[in-house]
């Protein structure tokens, strides 16, 4: 028998009381001086009880539930003996509680790694999951939208454009997604993709090439963010890391800064280093099916890599590591054979495009 | 008569935590796993948890607090806060999408406004739910606001506000206090908030100049004031007119020690002790506040009915609005 106090749910006053615990449930016999009264409280029906310590409180029943507190540690543990395996008594955390210092030390640096592991190598894996979910022709859709936003800031040259076009269908893409290229006069020495097939191409950079390879060379690269989804990769992936961020710390606004950066921005977009091998490397795929010279993927990258440094900022910026990515890729090129032909259909179009 | 006489007498309520770092990271870390290994739906679940031990551990004379809400209803409530704010967001995509101006206008001004009202939408909704699912010996807390008056309160004060260039900001504030807290009911007392905007006002410009001034080191003693201002302002009131009032005894130097000794915690812990900065909070908080006045422990009565729905709880904690 233990003496605790009894609160019957409808006044906040603590009733001294004396309980016993039956075998099928505990009796309490509630005693104010000037009232007695008992209560039986069947076991199915005590609630959980967890993270008792020198208080044990259990609560009975529907609303306005009944409770009882018992100041005494062997109530506890008298509870245990009498109920073990009951419902109210058990918890899911108690295993951990009771670890010690040492154990929850290791779990915690366990769970650390196993958080980081999960943000390295996870949350991409699942990102790209989720990026070829995305329907086609909602990404056609979008993309078109965004295309012809980023289009009002610059003058279309509908000859170029046309002779790109003309170009890239003598090309052997293997694509079966729609392709719309287009030429922007501009200076700036760059060329992004956009999801859904659009590729744009700065005229600066065109000037600055001196063997259509290159240019095939860049098609194919272009073509690789296209094919593969990079940008909605790019654009998942860092959804993501916000998102599981915003859990951590219970805020979203960095969800919205996300989606409207890649929104209006999207050719500042910063593919990680991975993906943009992925594009050198396709790039060099298509020059070899087309058996062009493969050493146009390096061209493109050195052009790129010698010209006036402001010039060349807006495409380094986003295709960073250029002296890596030119030594990969003539290690790929030395692994494979050399096959390669003149092809007089693609440089008369590329003389097109020149002039 | 003396009887009586002993009921007027003041009474000092006293307040405790009792919770450990180390349970709490216990907690927590089995929360953290299970919210990893389900990409996050565990998330309600753990959330209620971590409040039945908070509330657990939070004593007032001597009895600790209980809280009834359960995993599930939080995880309707985060199911519906995040549909809310996919819907929200959607409209903000559109408007990042839109060709016509006049389309990303609207679509900008809808997310806007959908967005302003949702705060007290959610405000209202976590107030109703919290105070319901608070129990203490039995008898359960209740909330008697309108979402119209909220929401109407809240738009007001954003529009003052802005208008002002700010400087009814403190009004603001105590008058959406008010409205949370005088809405309040501990069974048959009721909670007063007494603050001022002008007091909260001068507040802001005394700890705003003296923490310039002083290079920030004030910071802490402006922080202390704006605890103290908003839990010395609360007053608990019984049926029979006799109240009660809320004491933080909390100094800018324990305000100081709390808030430095936390960052390094976390600092050098990369965030796993966090549990223990949260204890170590909760516990100064808790040590450092009494309730003096005539509240009687023993006479409240139950006052509330049934309770039902768990929609905003979750919705708050997503906007990151942090009350009490």
């Amino acid at each position: 028998m233990f003496e605790g106090k009894y609160y019957n749910g409808h006044t906040s006053k603590g009733i001294p009381a004396h309980i016993t615990l039956e075998p099928d449930g505990i009796l309490i016999a509630h005693d104010t001086g000037e009232e007695q009264g008992t209560v039986f409280w069947q076991l199915e029906n005590i609630h959980q009880s967890e993270f008792n310590d020198a208080i044990t409180l259990l609560r009975y029943g529907h609303f306005p539930q009944q409770s009882i507190s018992v100041v005494d540690k062997r109530f506890q543990e008298a509870l245990q003996r009498q109920y073990r395996g009951a419902t109210f008594l058990k918890s899911n955390y108690k295993a951990v509680l009771n670890l010690g210092c040492t154990g929850l030390a290791l779990l915690g640096t366990l769970m650390l790694s196993l958080f980081v592991a999960f943000g390295i190598w996870g949350v991409p894996a699942l990102a790209d999951r989720a990026a070829l979910f995305f329907p086609r022709d909602y990404e056609r859709q979008l993309g078109e939208q965004l295309y012809q936003q980023m289009l009002q800031g610059y003058e279309m040259d509908a000859e170029k454009s046309a002779a790109l076009k003309d170009y890239l269908e003598e090309l052997d893409t293997q694509l079966d997604y729609p392709i719309t290229v287009a030429v922007v006069t501009d200076d700036e020495v760059n060329a992004f993709a956009i999801p859904g097939g659009f590729v744009v191409v700065h005229a600066g950079i065109l000037d600055k090439m001196e063997r259509h390879e290159e240019l095939a060379a860049l098609m194919g690269h272009e073509l690789a963010h296209v094919r593969n989804r990079h940008s909605l990769r790019a654009i998942t992936r860092s959804l993501s890391y916000y998102m599981l961020a915003s859990l951590l710390f219970g805020d979203v606004s960095g969800v919205a800064a996300v989606i409207v950066d890649n929104a209006s921005a999207l050719r500042n977009l910063e593919y990680s280093r991975s993906l943009e091998q992925e594009a050198d490397e396709e790039g060099l795929a298509l020059l070899r099916q087309n058996q062009l010279n493969p050493q146009g993927m390096v061209w493109l990258l050195e052009r790129l890599q010698s010209g006036d440094s402001s010039e060349m900022l807006a495409f380094l910026s986003t295709h960073p590591n250029t002296d890596e990515r030119i030594q990969t890729i003539e290690q790929k090129i030395g692994e494979g054979q050399q096959v390669h032909q003149p092809n007089p259909q693609l440089e008369q179009l590329w003389q097109q495009l020149k002039n | 008569m003396t009887t009586t006489l002993q009921k007027t007498e003041k009474q000092t309520t006293v307040f405790s935590f009792t919770g450990k770092g180390s349970e709490l990271f216990a907690i927590e870390i089995v929360n953290f796993a299970l919210t990893l290994v389900t990409l996050g739906l565990y998330y309600p679940w753990a959330k209620a948890k971590t409040l039945q031990y908070l509330y657990r551990k939070t004593e007032m004379a001597g009895t600790p607090f209980v809280f009834h809400g359960t995993g599930k209803e939080m995880f309707i409530g985060f199911i519906k806060g995040i549909g809310v704010m996919v819907l929200l967001y959607t409209f903000l995509f559109l408007a990042g999408m839109a060709d016509a101006v006049f389309v990303q206008v609207l679509f900008f001004f809808i997310f806007l406004v959908g967005f302003l009202v949702l705060v007290p939408v959610a405000l209202h909704g976590m107030m109703k739910y919290r105070t319901s699912r608070t129990s203490w010996r039995g008898i359960h807390m209740g909330y008697r606001g309108e979402l119209s008056d909220m929401v109407s309160k809240y738009l007001m004060g954003f529009i003052l506000s802005v208008v002002t260039l700010g400087i009814y900001g403190p009004w603001f504030v105590v008058s959406l206090r008010k409205e949370m807290l005088d809405n309040v009911r501990f069974g048959n007392v009721r909670l007063r908030y007494v603050g001022e905007g002008s007091d909260l006002l001068l507040l802001h410009v005394k700890g705003y100049f003296l923490s310039i001034f002083t290079l920030g080191i004030y910071l802490f003693w402006y922080m202390k004031d704006l605890l103290n201002f908003y839990i010395n302002n609360i007053v608990v009131v019984q049926e029979d007119g006799t109240y009660s009032r809320l004491q933080c005894h909390v100094t800018g130097w324990d305000y100081l020690k709390l808030a430095v000794g936390n960052l390094f915690i976390v600092v050098f812990t990369l965030g796993l002790a966090i549990p223990w900065a949260t204890t170590r909070t909760m516990s100064l908080l808790l040590h450092k506040t009494v309730m003096s006045g005539h509240f009687d422990a023993d006479a409240l009565v139950q006052t509330e009915e049934a309770y039902d729905s768990a929609t905003y709880e979750s919705m708050t904690d997503m906007m990151d609005i942090g009350v009490i």
